[in-house]
């Protein structure tokens, strides 16, 4: 393996030119995204309400807007486990932002907006029990689908599985992920830089399957 | 962008939702403005008028502003005036729509140079016709101010097509493993690589092959199976992926180096050039 390089190194201007990019976007094009946000908010409201643990604090008033053209501080003080959290939507077109005074317009009709809700990532149980058995769910890709089997037992994930691979290319690049599954008990697998959506179908597959299994 | 967008906040709640939705909000703002497979995007209409000096946006400005920034370091191995010879190789349909976009009038020697910034009035002008192409840039961008929205919560993974941000920690409170696909054999990965705070890219000709070009030839880069970079926004490693994938092994990782970021390159016969400060898994 041909190696070069030094560990230390010194960032050159095209690394601070980046973050101060991303900043200046951030600052200048915050409020551009408040619209976008809201309806997608709305949009999941509507799909799946937000089911409240009534031992949990209260919840927070979602959007308050922000009292000028300025990024709205998002840090939590606490960390409220949530039953339902979007995890993916499809990017799509959306409708054009509000008038802000440095945009510019294209004179355009408002595309429309599709925005799929995948299913959520963590469950509200801090400890979930499942009940024993053999459960398969699809987890849904742009390059196909993947059907994973999860095997319960004594409450416990035993195994997990690709069981049907439907993907345009050969599940194997992920074959690292289904073990994972029982070795955290949890859906959570890793992410596969270069086979993201198999790796994304899998873990909706798990997920899928572990929701048969309550 | 005509991809799929992951988010993962790792202690999730309902403020991590609200913050979520907002950084979904981004791709969207993104999208729309720096798309050339829409003929009614910002950047359509600005290539649309070339020879003026028209007003933009902050999301457009900056990002053609950081793209001929790339070019310039690169010696032009990036340049995100190739779009005109990616139409002319058939990478010339909205992936939503079907649509064909064909831009008309642009100059096949037109390069980064022709495109002059004006930072004062915000304004950029395209000295000749040509076509701009934003999409490494632009999904960076919208994967880095995702990223800024949810850095409160620390530790979460954006995942856009290829794109990743991972801050912070992982579920178990260890860094993020990102493993890399072997651009040749489907049942390996090639590396994983542990990472936190920082955005990872992969280019590969595994999936869309010849979609990287060398601007200076227009032909098909062939020297770089899959180019991987690590740097601390999505938008830098994007581009240099890119870049390397033209340059090469050997300037690729010089130039890695000179920019101060790390990375994998694989040759098509499995040759791996690596930075120095690379952190594979154990």
């Amino acid at each position: 393996m041909a190696q070069s390089g030094s560990s230390k190194k010194i960032a050159n201007s095209l690394v601070t030119a980046s973050c101060a990019g991303v900043l200046a976007v951030y600052i200048a094009g915050y409020t551009r995204t408040q619209q976008a946000a809201e309806k997608f908010t709305a949009q999941i409201a509507e799909r799946r309400p937000v089911v409240h643990d009534p031992s949990m604090p209260p919840i927070p008033e979602p959007f308050h807007k922000p009292e000028h053209d300025r990024p709205r501080a998002a840090a939590p003080a606490k960390k409220v486990p949530a039953a339902v959290a979007p995890k993916a939507v499809e990017v799509l077109p959306a409708d054009p932002p509000g008038p802000t005074p440095e945009a510019v317009a294209p004179p355009e009709p408002p595309p429309v907006v599709e925005q799929k809700v995948v299913e959520p990532k963590v469950e509200a149980p801090p400890v979930p029990v499942w009940k024993d058995g053999t459960y398969t769910g699809w987890g849904y890709s742009r390059h196909g689908n993947i059907e994973a089997s999860v095997v319960i037992e004594g409450g416990r994930i035993a195994s997990a599985i690709i069981s049907q691979c439907r993907t345009r290319y050969s599940c194997s690049v992920i074959d690292r992920l289904p073990p994972q599954v029982a070795l955290r008990q949890s859906p959570d697998v890793d992410y596969v830089s270069g086979a993201t959506q198999s790796a994304d179908a899998f873990y909706g597959a798990v997920v899928a399957a572990l929701g048969k299994a309550k | 962008m005509g991809t799929l967008v992951t988010i993962h906040v790792v202690r999730d709640g309902v403020e991590a939702a609200e913050a979520i939705s907002r950084a979904f909000g981004w791709f969207h703002a993104i999208e729309e403005r720096c798309t050339r497979f829409n003929e009614r995007s910002e950047l359509s209409q600005l290539t649309a008028q070339a020879g003026r000096a028209v007003p933009v946006s902050a999301i457009l400005y900056e990002a053609v502003q950081f793209a001929l920034l790339v070019a310039e370091e690169t010696g032009g191995a990036f340049d995100p005036t190739v779009g005109h010879r990616m139409e002319a190789r058939g990478f010339d349909r909205n992936h939503c729509t079907g649509k064909r976009i064909r831009s008309a009038n642009t100059q096949e020697d037109a390069s980064y140079r022709d495109v002059q910034l004006d930072p004062e009035h915000r304004t950029i002008t395209l000295r000749r016709p040509l076509t701009l192409d934003l999409g490494a840039v632009a999904k960076g961008l919208a994967v880095d101010t995702a990223a800024r929205e949810l850095e409160a919560f620390t530790d979460f993974a954006i995942d856009a097509g290829g794109d990743l941000y991972l801050g912070g920690s992982n579920q178990h409170g260890a860094p993020w493993s990102v493993g890399i696909r072997h651009p040749r054999r489907e049942r390996e990965l090639i590396a994983s690589l542990r990472v936190t705070n920082q955005a990872v890219c992969t280019s590969g000709d595994y999936e869309r092959r010849d979609h990287i070009l060398n601007p200076r030839t227009g032909e098909s880069a062939g020297e770089v199976a899959s180019a991987t970079v690590v740097a601390p926004r999505a938008m830098l490693a994007d581009a240099l992926a890119t870049a390397v994938f033209v340059l090469g092994p050997l300037k690729g990782i010089q130039l890695l180096n000179r920019v101060g970021v790390e990375g994998l390159i694989v040759t098509p016969d499995l040759e791996c050039h690596e930075t120095g400060g690379l952190r594979r898994v154990a």
